[in-house]
């Protein structure tokens, strides 16, 4: 049933990609709730009345998780044991998971450092919050562009064997 | 410097693996064996039986590391602080349980795949695919775990801070580690999803 373009070991591959989705992005993230977090508690013992506006940048480091469970998902939904796996698909699905990974990383460290910023400026002058969700956005939006590729390289999978 | 006169600063190291990557990369290469780095045959030569029970104790062992990073986290912090505030301790245990949680989903995953393992007299294609989805499954949510029992714990020792401070911060920061222990649920998700569709190791 093994043949050269769909060896056996084809889908190790494949679930690492999976694997590196979700793991990468989870240390994003949680590096992005984490700072914001400090800081959000640092900033509610002296203003508590400005907190739960000033969780937008841990639902913004939630949001990177969603993006790499969602590549996660799509990926190993992909796979079966029974049906033919190519090499090739097993390769794709490895650079999806490690695009998406790497920049939810990146866009997680962001979120947390501009969001720890963000909310200790913002205790001290109000008008900074619409600085700081434009900031959060553009840091997001890169882990989003880590998704779109994943999910880009997703739909050329074939199984040809 | 090390003890024989070599560099040994980390960046030396690199140094030294990529140095001796190559060496050994041309060695191979020039004396016709270049043919024996085979990626393929060594991830087939490996027993699957071996990646299986790597991946069940990497989900057991990396989720109890996150799980006790955070708990050591949040129990300085509420010693530390309960000193002046013993009205904390009972209260803030509820950010201990959300890092004991971490470990918890750590041994379901743990105890649902060993529940996949049997011994066969001969690996099928199908059996190589349960071996690679357990490792990875295991690697997964063993990692999503120590990431979120970090975040859980650090967010709950600002927690335990914020509320000696002021009892009515309690419940809005208790929030962010509730984000945060999302993380390893997203984890088991995965882990989970992964391999549902391995099949037994059977005969």
């Amino acid at each position: 049933m093994a043949s050269e373009q769909c060896p056996v070991y084809a889908s190790f591959f494949g679930l690492a990609g999976s694997s590196l989705a979700m793991i990468l992005t989870a240390f994003g993230a949680a590096y992005g709730t984490t700072k914001a977090g400090v800081g959000i508690a640092m900033m509610g013992t002296f203003r508590p009345d400005l907190i739960m506006k000033s969780l937008i940048p841990v639902v913004m480091a939630g949001i990177i998780a969603v993006y790499g469970l969602v590549v996660s998902v799509v990926v190993s939904g992909n796979m079966s044991p029974g049906t033919p796996y190519s090499l090739f698909t097993g390769m794709l699905h490895l650079g999806a998971g490690l695009s998406v990974g790497f920049t939810g990383l990146a866009a997680g460290y962001a979120v947390g450092v501009i969001g720890d910023a963000g909310v200790k400026g913002y205790s001290l002058s109000p008008r900074l919050f619409v600085g700081m969700v434009l900031m959060l956005i553009f840091a997001e939006v890169l882990g989003l562009y880590g998704l779109i590729v994943a999910l880009i390289l997703n739909t050329k999978a074939t199984n040809e064997c | 410097m090390g003890a024989l006169g070599y560099a040994s600063s980390p960046a030396a190291y690199a140094v030294y693996t990529v140095a001796a990557t190559i060496v050994i990369g041309l060695y191979l290469t020039l004396t016709g064996y270049g043919e024996s780095f085979d990626v393929g045959s060594y991830l087939l030569a490996i027993s699957p039986y071996m990646w299986a029970s790597t991946g069940i104790a990497l989900a057991i062992g990396l989720s109890v590391v996150g799980a006790a990073w955070g708990i050591f986290a949040v129990g300085a912090s509420i010693l530390g602080a309960g000193v002046k505030a013993p009205r904390i301790t009972t209260k803030n245990l509820v950010s201990i349980i959300f890092c004991e949680a971490v470990a918890i989903y750590g041994i379901i995953v743990a105890i649902v795949f060993s529940a996949k393992l049997g011994a066969v007299s001969t690996y099928t294609a199908a059996s190589y695919f349960t071996g690679y989805a357990i490792f990875w499954s295991g690697v997964t949510v063993g990692l999503c775990n120590v990431a979120c029992g970090v975040a859980v714990g650090l967010t709950g020792s600002s927690t335990a801070l914020a509320d000696a401070h002021d009892s009515q911060l309690f419940v809005k920061v208790l929030v962010i580690g509730i984000f945060g222990s999302v993380i390893g649920m997203f984890g088991l998700i995965v882990a989970l999803l992964q391999t549902g569709k391995a099949p037994d190791f059977k005969v």
